[in-house]
């Protein structure tokens, strides 16, 4: 394919500049396109909450008398009216946790969509399954070895040569990347760079490639490292602050998803970003509207806002999606959590969704509408989320190479065209 | 479906193949050899590094090493980084001999340890007195820093790297509630008495490890709505595994027989606070069918019998085989090798010695040389015992180094513990954080760690002789001749003095310095 060879191409010239590196202070997305493509849709941000979101505590149900019935001690009260003590009211049924106040502001302006009793067929309550026929996109089936969104930016008519086309948040390059197109992991812009002196880094940065360009399987992420560290070199990290107000919150899931809006106004090639938040498996003591569950609920909710305010008019071309490897057991355990579930939500959030409607059909928590040990049930498949953004927003219609195997789309309409 | 690069890398041999040709040759004055390397080998490491992703390849055949080539392999595999004391203890007793040594650590004097360990004074402390302590994270500084001392400097290296193994396997996130004060107990009377034992004892002793019951939440499990989260875990993640079949019917009733497995309370004036023990009280004494055997109710023996059938059942014997051989061997190992070393498991009732010993005495081992990525801690501890770092007082400063590479001791929140694949690890990120850590060490910036190249490098009066006396140092061998050269340019460039450091930085921060 004459993607990937032009690829290879602008990396031996990336390498060869490895003394002097020599690439443009601001590098517009067009700088690594090849000629006469169409540019590429939506900057994709998946957002990965690991460990098993409570999706009845994040978006409840309070319409449903049977939420009340299963939560006697975890239930979010039903929503009052200028209340921080009770769920915020989206559509008469449905309602926001509290601590996810943040979010409401875009309800209200419908740049956020949400799908509820989502997630993958697969029934399986091991995280560890879970996630990972998640990310490959592949429920119940692990002989395909990429990831989902791996092979969207293969497949893409749009192939994009920057280093910064895909990127792993945390310094971890999630499953669901996996695939022949390569990826950038980070934890930290400002400390993307060689150590040393400048005069004599120069200098051993040159050696330093030379080792690496001796056949060694590892010379394919030096060869990445030395053009994201060129590249980054270029960005101003000391001086960003942040537009709209945004406040990320100070951990690492608010920092990633500040470095995510700096390389997205960079304009360095960014098609995809994936971000990870954990800490979900709240089997004991989840809390209620203080503690565990809640506090990572406000942090969540402040790193999506801040992102979206932060990007301002560049929102209008980003798309951001959470996921969760599944929800939690309907019934509490008897140390005041909840156990591995079934179903669970998706928030989508951007210029370019339906947002301001709870998408997708409720099943009810009456006894026997419930999933297994007591789960909520699925009445939407994941892929089917992913495969509308994915062929709306980023503009690649190859759904039957991205998902394999999933034959039974169903139009959500959680995004427009 | 097209395969992804990782995984063509690993399935053609390529890094076998490639540090094939720096990492076998023998320490001696003479140029490395290439005649371990096959032709068919070379060819694919030089010209193929990067294939299309749309064609498999059938991996090269390695070769089996002997004498000082396997020497090496063996001291790189079983400990936190050869050093030339260690190197030259094996030659010198053998390498049967060294090993059977080590695999009795009982039996290998560790004054130097000893001594090291005297002031952190948490380590014999009860958990009543580690929880008067005021400063309540002290006892977990305290085991991380007592751990990763003792990876560098004990002489007793496979029991360490045991140890690191097996508390990864029962994993514990040493920052969840009482587990601060508590996985001290955990590593000391459940990890270390039986890294080296039988698996069976260790699983025993894990399953009544406050820590543990902690950390799984079975300590806070009450009978009429039990918590499933050790239950789960205990069948995937510490025995049998998830592709063994179980349901999720058999995860609730073990949640069920479980119930009443849990600690003293921080006020108990009995027993003291942190303590394991049985409560009748919140124990489900109804009848529970597992894996198609039914329990009656007997209270806390229904447990024992549970873990006495997974201690003992196959899928067990597979899980942990291929653990070990995925640490010890390749990130994919042989599956008939996996089935061989399972059957040592059932005949030999999980013989952690014996399951080592059938690894070392493999070809499956023999022939893998350089196929392991150095997880971060190993690139880490490696770095310091190669260079023969000292390690000051305050160490603060060096322990947010190994935090940035990713892999501080229990620090993992996740139940399954530390990833032991290269894929996880071998990121962009991943390669800057090892160069930076490299060069600073070797420039001795890093509070917390002293080195004395000067001190190692004393006899070397020429560039070549400070590339090939460092790259013995910490390769074991010269380097091959093209890295070689690239390194002796770099040590031309500079008064030696000066340039020193930076030679060994980029030794360490070589892609030959990455595998073990």
């Amino acid at each position: 394919m004459d993607t990937k060879i032009s690829r290879r191409d602008f990396l031996k010239l990336a390498g060869s500049m490895a003394v002097a590196p020599a690439l443009p202070s601001w590098m517009p997305r067009m700088a690594f396109a090849p000629q006469g493509v169409e540019p590429p849709g939506d900057i994709l941000v998946v957002v990965f909450q690991r460990g098993g979101m409570d999706g009845i505590s994040a978006v409840i149900p309070h319409g449903d008398p049977d939420y009340y019935h299963h939560r006697r001690r975890l239930a979010i009260p039903e929503p009052e009216d200028g209340s921080d003590q009770t769920g915020i009211d989206l559509d008469g049924y449905f309602g926001l946790h509290p601590s996810l106040r943040p979010l409401k502001d875009l309800w209200d302006e419908k740049t956020l969509a949400i799908v509820h009793a989502v997630g993958s067929p697969d029934p399986t309550h091991s995280h560890f399954d879970a996630m990972d026929y998640m990310e490959r996109g592949t429920p119940g089936e692990k002989s395909i070895p990429t990831g989902w969104i791996g092979r969207h930016l293969q497949t893409a008519s749009w192939q994009n040569e920057s280093p910064f086309r895909a990127i792993g948040m945390g310094g971890v390059m999630q499953s669901a990347l996996r695939g022949p197109i390569p990826v950038t992991t980070l934890k930290s812009i400002a400390d993307f760079h060689l150590q040393g002196g400048t005069a004599e880094l120069d200098e051993l940065r040159a050696r330093l490639s030379a080792l690496y360009n001796l056949g060694s399987p590892l010379d394919q992420h030096a060869l990445e490292t030395f053009n994201a560290v060129d590249i980054l070199a270029k960005i101003d990290v000391t001086n960003y602050t942040p537009s709209g107000g945004a406040a990320y919150p100070e951990t690492e899931f608010g920092m990633a998803m500040k470095q995510v809006a700096q390389i997205a106004k960079a304009e360095i090639g960014l098609e995809v970003a994936c971000v990870d938040i954990g800490g979900w498996d709240t089997h004991n003591l989840q809390g209620q509207l203080d503690g565990e569950l809640p506090m990572l609920l406000s942090e969540l909710s402040a790193g999506l806002a801040s992102l979206y305010h932060d990007l301002g008019e560049r929102a209008k071309r980003v798309t951001v999606v959470t996921m969760s490897e599944f929800g939690r057991r309907v019934y509490e355990n008897g140390s005041s959590g909840t156990d591995h579930g079934h179903g669970n939500r998706m928030f989508v959030v951007g210029g370019g969704v339906n947002g301001g409607k709870v998408h997708g059909q409720w099943p009810g928590l009456a006894p026997d509408k419930l999933f297994g040990p007591g789960d909520l049930n699925i009445t939407t498949d994941y892929r089917d989320v992913l495969g509308e953004i994915v062929e709306k927003r980023l503009k690649n219609p190859k759904l039957n190479e991205i998902f394999p195997n999933y034959t039974d789309w169903k139009n959500i309409g959680v995004v427009q065209s | 479906m097209t395969i992804s690069r990782r995984d063509f890398l690993k399935a053609s041999g390529l890094m076998a193949a490639w540090t094939a040709l720096s990492a076998c040759a023998p320490n001696t004055e003479t140029p490395p050899s290439h005649a371990h390397a096959t032709p068919g080998a070379t060819q694919a490491a030089t010209s193929q590094v990067f294939p299309e992703f749309t064609q498999a390849v059938v991996p090269s055949a390695m070769p089996i090493l002997d004498g000082e080539a396997l020497l090496q392999h063996t001291l790189r595999r079983l400990t936190f980084g050869p050093t030339p004391e260690m190197l030259d203890k094996a030659r010198s007793m053998g390498l049967e001999a060294f090993i059977e040594e080590q695999l009795l650590p009982e039996s290998i004097p560790d004054p130097e340890i000893d001594a090291l360990l005297q002031p952190f004074r948490t380590l014999n402390m009860t958990v009543a007195q580690r929880l008067e302590l005021n400063e309540n994270s002290r006892s977990a500084r305290e085991l991380i820093d007592a751990t990763i001392l003792r990876q560098r400097h004990s002489q007793r290296q496979v029991f360490e790297m045991m140890v690191d193994f097996w508390g990864n396997h029962f994993n514990i996130y040493i920052g969840k509630f009482l587990c601060k004060v508590l996985k001290t107990d955990d590593d000391l009377k459940v990890i270390r008495p039986n890294a080296l034992g039988k698996f069976r004892d260790l699983l025993y002793a894990s399953a009544k490890s406050p820590a543990m019951l902690v950390y799984l939440d079975q300590a806070e499990s009450l009978g009429e709505s039990p918590n499933e989260n050790y239950a789960r875990e205990l069948m995937e993640l510490h025995t049998v595994g998830v592709e063994s079949g179980y349901s999720h019917h058999d995860v609730a009733e073990l949640a069920r027989v479980l119930t009443g497995w849990t600690i003293s309370r921080p006020n108990n004036q009995k027993i003291g606070p942190g303590i394991y023990y049985f409560n009748p009280d919140i124990h489900d004494y109804g009848e529970k069918h597992i894996l198609g055997t039914m329990i009656s109710p007997t209270g806390e023996s229904e447990g024992m019998l549970i873990l006495d059938m997974l201690a003992s059942h196959n899928s067990t014997a597979h899980f942990i085989s291929q653990k070990l051989a995925r640490r010890f061997i390749s990130d994919s190992p042989d599956l008939a090798f996996v089935d061989a070393l399972s059957q040592v498991f059932i005949d030999t009732d999980g013989d952690i010695r014996q399951l080592l010993r059938t690894i070392l005495n493999s070809e499956a081992f023999k022939s893998s040389a350089g196929m392991k990525f150095k997880k971060p801690l190993d690139f880490f501890i490696s770095t310091l015992r190669v260079t023969d770092a000292k390690m000051t007082e305050n160490s603060r400063k060096l322990y947010e180094q190994l935090q940035l590479l990713g892999q501080l001791p229990f620090s993992w929140l996740m139940p399954d513990g530390y990833p032991d694949v290269e894929e996880y690890w071998a990121t962009t990120s991943g390669m800057l954080d090892r160069w930076n850590f490299g060069f600073m060490l070797a420039s001795n910036v890093i509070r917390g760690a002293a080195v004395n190249l000067s001190a190692l490098t004393r006899d070397a009066a020429s560039p070549e002789d400070v590339v090939d006396v460092l790259s013995i140092r910490f390769l074991g061998s010269r380097m091959p001749d093209d890295a070689r050269s690239i390194l002796v340019d770099l040590a031309s460039s500079n008064s030696l003095d000066v340039i020193i450091p930076s030679v060994a930085g980029m030794i360490l921060g070589s892609p030959h310095f990455q595998v073990r």
